[in-house]
């Protein structure tokens, strides 16, 4: 496919790729600009280059982010919540698909549905049930309600994508003898690839980053997720941006690194389905 | 076949091992949760900060505090930029999970007084500044600690206003809104520009129109009683002086801001680098701000307060006066803690108030100007020493600090609107007087 | 399909989609109606009483113009991202999607916008429009730049559209490069031998096989829009006067703000009834679109 277009047009498709990409990325390089430079400066002028590469940012925000403790609840967190949305919601997607029910189809509207709920209107009513539980302050309920809160759209993207897998690979395999459960796993979830990894690089990046959701369930430091830790630099009227900054960098840095990844997965996955 | 069993494998293995870790960690807290409430080897308090800007003062004074009582420790959390402390303590109420500690502002006290400890009967009570605890007294019983005083007016660069007026500049020469102006003007001559307006609404709604409130009398009562008139409707705004007065130094103030092409532009970030850096000699805003000034100061450390003159008789009250009020409180609560956590709180409070310790870091180390006259040590920085002057000569107003909750948002809006030139005073005391008729 | 019997059947349906089911009930769908009942109450968020109220709160909601007319500006907001954000989403996926190379390291420059939320997006982006625009625009003495778009009522809206634009196509554009990597290349190879140009090719053969892509994204954007509040917050906090005050930011407000719990509530709920039906209609019209490709 590449190099069937004349030079000059190739040319100029990167630049105009270029030149979007900038647009996309400066405040992402300003934010990492910023990261090295002193408060003042930053306020003074958040483009100008940092004088020298000035560690103090983030040697400050990872010692006042208690950056490993942090760092290993978000990954458990994060690993756990994504391997098990992924895993139920294809399961369920996959359901629904071959067992187009009534049932099943108003049971996918009300999912679909309830993406629409605006947070706030079940912040306060879902605290007061489990704290009445006494679920709060510990990881399992957290990544149980990032299953609770993250099916739905799973659920959704997985919906039009099952269809694309072709029902004879699975008849055929029925008839061959194989279970329910033996389908899905050997033929469905792996065909299926991509979009897990799409949706889990999706839900990566949602569960890493919250906020709201951890700030209510996990209310012990000892308990603090990275984006709950940043969050130490925030004054009621001004906010300490350098050591903000630095902590935002180490906080996304891991998401980018497993996106580069993913990325490498994704067309992998590609390319076996195209095999097959 | 192969790569597929291995993924699996992988994924189940990876799933076991964080379902186990986390459960681990779950039955850690159960036994952490349990030994802080029977304290039977210690005593776990926690303290709901919502004052972001001394998280790290407050952390520092509970370890101190944990130094010399061994069987108490405090842990402070932070209130999340975005959050109220309202919404954010009312959400761990809901949750059965609240602070033993909660900072809260003043107005808020009301709505939690079922769910927090009668406090009437402290030792610090008899060592309160006057009008410390008014706001949090209801039926004879006081149920906050009074954290801190803050207090806002015009704040002035003294070097660049040392060059306005050649020689010493000495802020009591500033009486009334032609002194204000002329200063101004002052200030324009040597090149600079007079002052900077930022234009968030909170500056706005929340400090600078309720001047139009408290300038109303010197009697609390009677301001009280021009709020009541406020929500009844009966206050004629266009004819009422110290509105049309403070508004007047407004289009004053307006007429000389640095801004003024595009006065919503602005961000709180750039008042005090101005300010700092003396390309202005006067900001609008309060004492708070001295963090971010410092790191711009050019003048020496030398500033202070103006009073915002309303009208052009030096006698009037509010223009020798500057307005401050205790901004936030503690409360403890009874609902969720243990005695023995309520006991100990209690005490890390008293020892805020009388032990050396705890007076240098509310003092020194938090910068916070304490409603308690017991403690005698200076104000840290410049512009709590200038407030600590004012109230030692009685130069000051009572802050409304009891406004409703949304007066802010929605009245600093309007004020915006007058200060963009989107409306004029007319539209913005209908929008006034029809808040107050419509607020709960 | 080949119909498995009795008890077999329920475990499988158990397995399958029990765990999802159980916990999406118990945390989305228990809390929810938990918040129904309480916007008949006239509970403020704390109070340790509580008392029936009727549909109290819900006249309060119609009567609430502010509420009513930044529902309308939401509306305007919603329509012109959802349409930019699809369009540029598309056009870089099928961009990056032809093999060119270094395209994964593109793909990810367009997502990073993705990774930094919250206050400092709004810092930042708050500074290129009031300071950065502003100098840019005097220097090169381009008037429309010349003064802050946050400081102009019409001008403000515009940022916040193209903050999402940015914010949400290089999220979009994933979504789309998987449903385009679905699009079997021998169509296309097929095509051009028939003689098929680029043009042509895209409109006959890929964007009848992306339809389930253009659903989800137009899904997931109209919702994500409507939803609107981080962005709102960080980058104009609804200003200059109020004037780009989205539903959600009115909503919260309301709730926890003005201390009107039980009519927050209520507009909350008004907002999702609302919502639900624009976005289920959408989705109802492309799930035909998709049967008749």
């Amino acid at each position: 496919m590449v190099g069937s277009r004349s030079s000059s047009a190739a040319w100029l498709k990167y630049v105009v790729l270029a030149v979007t990409l900038f647009l996309f990325i400066v405040p992402f390089i300003l934010l990492l600009l910023n990261s090295f430079k002193a408060n003042q400066d930053i306020t003074a002028n958040p483009l100008s280059l940092p004088g020298r590469l000035d560690l103090a940012n983030y040697t400050n925000a990872f010692d006042k982010m208690n950056y490993i403790a942090a760092f290993t609840n978000s990954l458990i967190v994060t690993v756990a919540s994504v391997l098990i949305i992924a895993l139920c919601a294809a399961m369920t997607a996959h359901y629904f698909v071959r067992n187009n029910t009534k049932f099943n189809q108003y049971t996918f509207l009300l999912m679909v549905a309830s993406m629409i709920i605006p947070f706030q209107a079940i912040m306060i009513p879902l605290v007061k049930v489990y704290g009445s539980l006494g679920m709060l302050n510990s990881k399992l309920s957290l990544i149980y309600m990032y299953l609770g809160f993250g099916s739905s759209l799973a659920v959704f993207i997985y919906h039009g994508f099952v269809k694309s897998v072709p029902a004879e690979l699975e008849e055929a395999a029925l008839i061959d003898g194989c279970t329910r459960r033996q389908t899905f796993f050997r033929i469905v979830f792996p065909v299926l690839a991509p979009t897990t990894a799409t949706i889990s690089i999706l839900n990566v990046l949602w569960v890493w980053n919250d906020f709201l959701l951890p700030s209510l369930i996990l209310t012990g430091p000892a308990q603090r997720t990275l984006p709950l830790s940043t969050y130490n630099f925030y004054g009621t009227y001004s906010v300490d941006y350098g050591p903000l900054m630095a902590g935002l960098v180490l906080t996304i840095l891991p998401v980018i690194v497993v996106y580069l990844f993913a990325q490498k997965y994704i067309i992998r996955g590609v390319m076996q389905g195209s095999i097959k | 076949m192969k790569r597929r069993s291995r993924t699996s494998i992988l994924i189940v293995s990876l799933l076991v091992i964080m379902v186990l870790s986390a459960c681990g960690n779950a039955a850690n807290n159960g036994q952490e949760a349990g030994g802080s409430s029977s304290g039977g080897d210690g005593v776990k308090v926690t303290l709901l900060n919502s004052k972001g800007e001394i998280q790290q003062p407050l952390e520092e004074a509970a370890k101190a505090f944990s130094a010399s009582n061994p069987d108490i420790t405090v842990e402070v959390s932070l209130v999340p930029a975005g959050q109220s402390p309202f919404e954010r303590a009312s959400t761990l109420y809901a949750s059965g999970n609240p602070a033993t500690i909660t900072m809260l502002d003043t107005g808020d006290v009301e709505k939690f007084k079922d769910r927090v400890l009668d406090l009437s009967g402290e030792k610090w009570m008899a060592d309160t500044v006057p009008n410390a605890t008014e706001h949090t007294t209801f039926d004879g019983k006081n149920y906050a600690f009074p954290l801190a005083i803050e207090g806002y007016g015009f704040i002035y660069n003294k070097k660049v206003l040392d060059e306005a007026v050649g020689g010493d500049f000495d802020p009591s020469t500033i009486r009334t809104r032609d002194d204000l102006e002329n200063l101004f003007k002052q200030i324009e001559a040597t090149g600079k520009k007079a002052l900077v307006i930022s234009p968030m609404d909170w500056s706005l709604g929340a400090h600078y129109l309720p001047l139009a409130y408290a300038t109303q009398s010197k009697d609390l009562a009677e301001v009280d009683q021009f709020i009541a008139s406020l929500r009844a409707g009966e206050v004629d705004l266009a004819n009422n002086a110290p509105f049309n007065g403070l508004m007047d130094t407004f289009d004053l103030m307006m007429a000389h801001n640095i801004d003024s092409a595009s006065p919503l532009a602005g961000t709180y970030e750039r008042g005090p680098e101005l300010l700092g850096k003396g390309e202005v000699g006067i900001w609008f805003m309060g004492n708070w701000a001295w963090p971010q000034i410092s790191s711009f100061d050019t003048a020496d450390g030398q500033y202070g307060f103006l009073p915002v003159p309303i009208s052009n008789n030096p006698e009037d009250f509010g223009n020798s006066e500057i307005s401050s009020a205790v901004s936030k409180r503690l409360v403890i609560d009874k609902e969720f803690s243990s005695p023995e956590q309520q006991a100990a709180a209690k005490k890390f409070l008293e020892w805020l108030v009388y032990d050396e310790q705890g007076q240098d870091y509310l003092v020194n180390k938090a910068n916070i100007i304490p409603a308690f006259s017991n403690i005698t040590i200076p104000a840290a920085d410049p512009l709590g020493k200038s407030i600590q002057e004012h109230i030692a000569a009685g130069k000051t107003q009572q802050s409304m600090s009891t406004l409703p909750a949304d007066h802010w948002a929605q009245l600093g809006s309007s004020m915006q609107k007058y200060l963009a030139k989107a409306g004029d005073r007319a539209g913005l005391i209908t929008e006034i007087e029809n808040y107050w008729k419509n607020v709960k | 399909m080949i119909k498995e019997k009795g008890w077999n059947r329920l475990l499988t349906r158990l397995l399958f989609t029990g765990p999802t089911l159980f916990a999406f009930v118990t945390v989305m769908i228990v809390p929810f109606l938990y918040g129904i009942y309480l916007t008949f109450t006239n509970w403020d968020g704390i109070s340790t009483t509580q008392s029936y109220v009727g549909f109290q709160n819900y006249g309060e909601v119609f009567r609430d113009a502010v509420f009513w007319k930044s529902f309308g500006l939401t509306l305007q907001y919603v329509f012109f991202s959802v349409v930019l954000i699809n369009a540029v989403a598309f056009a870089l996926a099928y961009v990056l999607t032809k093999g060119l190379k270094g395209q994964s390291i593109f793909r990810a420059g367009f997502f990073l916008p993705n990774l930094v939320g919250g206050i400092v997006l709004g810092f930042i982006w708050q500074f290129i429009f009031s300071n950065v625009l502003v100098y840019f625009g005097q220097q090169a003495g381009i008037p429309i730049f010349s003064a802050s778009w946050l400081a102009d009522p019409d001008k403000a809206f515009w940022s916040l559209v193209i903050v999402t634009v940015w914010q949400y196509a290089g999220y979009m554009m994933v979504i789309y490069v998987a449903g385009l990597m679905g699009v079997p290349n021998d169509i296309l190879e097929a095509a051009s031998i028939d003689g098929a140009n680029g043009w042509t090719k895209l409109r006959r053969m890929v964007l009848p096989l992306m339809v389930p892509s253009f659903i989800v994204c137009i899904f997931l954007s109209l919702q994500r829009t409507f939803m609107v509040y981080d962005v709102n917050l960080a980058l104009t906090k609804g200003g200059p006067f109020k004037s780009t005050e989205m539903v959600s930011m009115h909503v919260y407000g309301k709730a926890f703000l003005s201390r009107d719990y039980g009519v927050g509530q209520a507009e909350a709920l008004v907002l999702f009834v609302l919502v639900a039906a624009i976005t289920l209609i959408q989705v109802y019209f492309s799930k035909k679109l998709e049967v008749e490709a």
